[in-house]
């Protein structure tokens, strides 16, 4: 059932509800795990079940998602990289040439047959790939020249993966018994080194999806992409190739119909969708006023302590957050994208509308950053002048902002501070799903998170300056350590 | 059609610089993929003073599936079945085990090492690993015997 050992060595894109039907029968585990691909996967894509299924799999990927980006200089800057990576091949991976080099053919001649294809005709182009994909000789080699790529990388690269490598094996028994035999299924060892040597250096994400016996009722996936030393993905915005993992074998999953990025969003959670629509509509409102005057009413209630129809921890959990974004904001933007900073307000809120969701969908940063966009817009076209003010505010560090803040002159602003606030306090029309009501009961711990900024602000219910003043009281279940709500995935 | 390509350069290396005691040449010089292999047995093993005809198969979907060998002349070796087809039991040549990036060279030099070096838990013909492992001196006259008989 698994692994078809007919057909064509790479399918075609069919709807995946084919899987929920094909484990209709299987373990309630499954059953319920597959029920619940299509909502995030439209269409998935068979991989023969040959022992190379892992490798074709992303291999057949990586050409289809450049192809995807419709670019024929990234195409042939992608010609150039392989064939610059033959050296890699004979000085660390230690292969002759003359060996690969037929096999390395086949992968830059592809390349360059779809540089000449993908601007004229796009579609002629995605046949060709399907094509070579499906002839034994030319799949085969390029999959092999993906194995010699794989196998080259952890022999230069050991320190990274030595601890992976099962067995006892050593770097060079485990090239030799898992990576260089032909028809030698992947590993787990072995995609993350073709992601790492082929997928990430070109900012390509993948997403695995997990489908096991593990418990849940959705499959578990797992993101690889390229990140900097502190974990925060370089390259957020990146494509994601989605492969869908069966006990030892792959298929490729897709998300279609939608835009992309909105629609990974969207998959996640429907909630994020119509958190966004309000926010963008609170911005929206003083377009139309053509001013602040008439404003106040939904604005004030935007701002952490008016807003009376969430429960006060709802707001110690997201201003901390709130306070903490900026943080990483004013570091790690250059002093040219400082310059476009007031998003992270905006981008702020949208996250912590993700991040406020009962645990389940661990936010992911590619997405996150795909979401702002549309909220970059209106506050930017809502606010004219008030903008040239908002980067003070993001930019600040957080030593600086409580007493800036509590300046008149900039208080009375209040248009800005409605980006401080969740989207989900936006308005008091705005009645929170009752999964955010739950999560909110959960939000009573990871208050001990506030930072001392925010305790001491009158963002603080707890500060006797805010509002909505209300006194801490003391839980002996809050001296209790947390335990950590969310898993990183 | 690349298969052809990659056997032409592994016949070329092979020609140009054959390993010490191995004289190769096509059954038919129109197909790459049959190879006539002469084997001298390597000093220092009972097939000394032996030569041993192999042929070497090489598959259409060449370097993806390993080539096939065989002994032509019979020989008796604890890896090596003592009958007419002379079927070898080598580990690069396993489909398991096979690496496309190993090539015709390393495969000839294996088999020579296989003739020096016999592996008796990975045997074919039981009687002689037997042999090989138990009583050392009658196999080695054992396997010079026939080597006599059958090698000349």
């Amino acid at each position: 059932m698994l692994k078809s050992r007919q057909g064509p060595l790479v399918g075609e894109k069919k709807s995946s509800r084919a899987i929920t039907e094909e484990y209709a029968k299987a373990d309630p585990i499954y059953v319920a795990k597959t029920a619940a691909l299509p909502q995030k996967f439209s269409h998935y894509r068979p991989i023969l079940g040959d022992g190379n299924c892992g490798w074709r799999a992303a291999g057949f990927s990586y050409f289809e998602t450049l192809l995807r980006l419709q670019n024929g200089a990234r195409l042939e800057e992608e010609l150039a990289r392989m064939t610059s990576l033959n050296n890699l091949l004979t000085t660390v991976g230690g292969f002759e040439e003359w060996l690969f080099e037929d096999m390395v053919a086949e992968t830059t001649n592809l390349l360059r047959d779809l540089t000449d294809l993908v601007q004229s005709s796009p579609q002629a182009a995605e046949e060709l790939l399907r094509h070579r994909f499906n002839t034994h000789e030319v799949s085969d080699s390029i999959v092999y020249h993906l194995r010699l790529l794989a196998s080259s990388w952890l022999k230069g690269n050991p320190a990274s993966y030595q601890g992976f490598i099962p067995d006892g094996l050593g770097v060079d028994g485990y090239r030799k018994d898992w990576i260089e035999p032909v028809n030698q299924e992947i590993d787990h060892l072995g995609m993350t080194l073709l992601i790492d040597i082929l997928l990430k250096p070109i900012g390509f994400a993948v997403e695995i999806v997990y489908l096991d016996r593990s418990e849940g009722s959705q499959a578990n996936s797992h993101i690889f992409q390229q990140e900097d030393s502190n974990g925060v993905p370089t390259n957020p915005n990146g494509p994601t190739i989605h492969l869908l993992y069966r006990p030892s074998h792959y298929d490729i999953l897709y998300k279609e119909q939608v835009p992309m990025q909105i629609m990974d969003q969207l998959a996640r959670n429907p909630q994020v969708n119509r958190a966004l629509t309000r926010q963008i509509s609170v911005h929206e409102t003083p377009v139309s006023m053509g001013g602040y005057s008439q404003l106040d009413m939904t604005t004030l209630l935007c701002i952490p302590g008016f807003g009376l129809s969430s429960p006060p921890q709802h707001h110690g959990f997201h201003s901390p957050q709130y306070q903490q974004q900026p943080i990483e904001q004013a570091f790690n933007s250059s002093p040219i994208s400082a310059s476009i900073s007031p998003i992270s307000p905006g981008a702020s809120s949208t996250t912590t509308s993700s991040g406020a969701l009962p645990g389940t969908f661990p936010a992911q940063p590619p997405s996150q950053s795909s979401l702002t966009s549309p909220t970059i817009a209106a506050p930017h076209s809502a606010f004219p002048p008030p903008a040239t003010q908002l980067p003070i505010h993001t930019n600040f560090p957080p030593q600086a902002r409580p007493s800036l803040v509590s300046n008149p002159s900039i208080t009375s602003h209040l248009p800005h501070t409605s980006e401080l606030s969740s989207p989900s306090s936006a308005t008091s029309s705005f009645r929170p799903s009752k999964y955010e009501w739950e999560a909110a009961a959960d939000w009573q711990e990871p208050v001990v998170f506030q930072t001392s900024t925010f305790k001491n602000s009158h963002y603080n219910t707890a500060h006797y300056n805010n509002p909505n003043f209300q006194p801490e009281e003391w839980t002996p279940e809050s001296e209790e350590p947390p335990a950590p709500r969310k898993r990183s995935s | 059609m690349s298969a052809q390509k990659r056997i032409s350069k592994e016949l070329a290396e092979v020609t140009n610089s054959p390993p010490e005691g191995i004289k190769i040449s096509l059954v038919d010089e129109s197909n790459v993929h049959n190879w006539n292999i002469t084997m001298d047995g390597p000093e220092g093993s009972p097939y000394a003073g032996g030569k041993f005809q192999l042929l070497l198969v090489l598959p259409t979907d060449y370097p993806f599936k390993p080539p096939k060998m065989n002994f032509k002349t019979r020989i008796w070796h604890p890896n090596v079945t003592f009958d007419e087809h002379g079927s070898m039991c080598i580990g690069i040549l396993k489909p398991e085990a096979w690496k496309p990036s190993s090539k015709i060279m390393s495969v000839l030099a294996a088999t020579q090492n296989l003739l020096v070096e016999p592996v008796p838990d990975d045997a074919v013909e039981t009687s002689a690993a037997e042999m090989f492992k138990n009583d050392r001196p009658k196999f080695n006259k054992t396997a010079a015997e026939y080597t006599k008989k059958y090698a000349k």
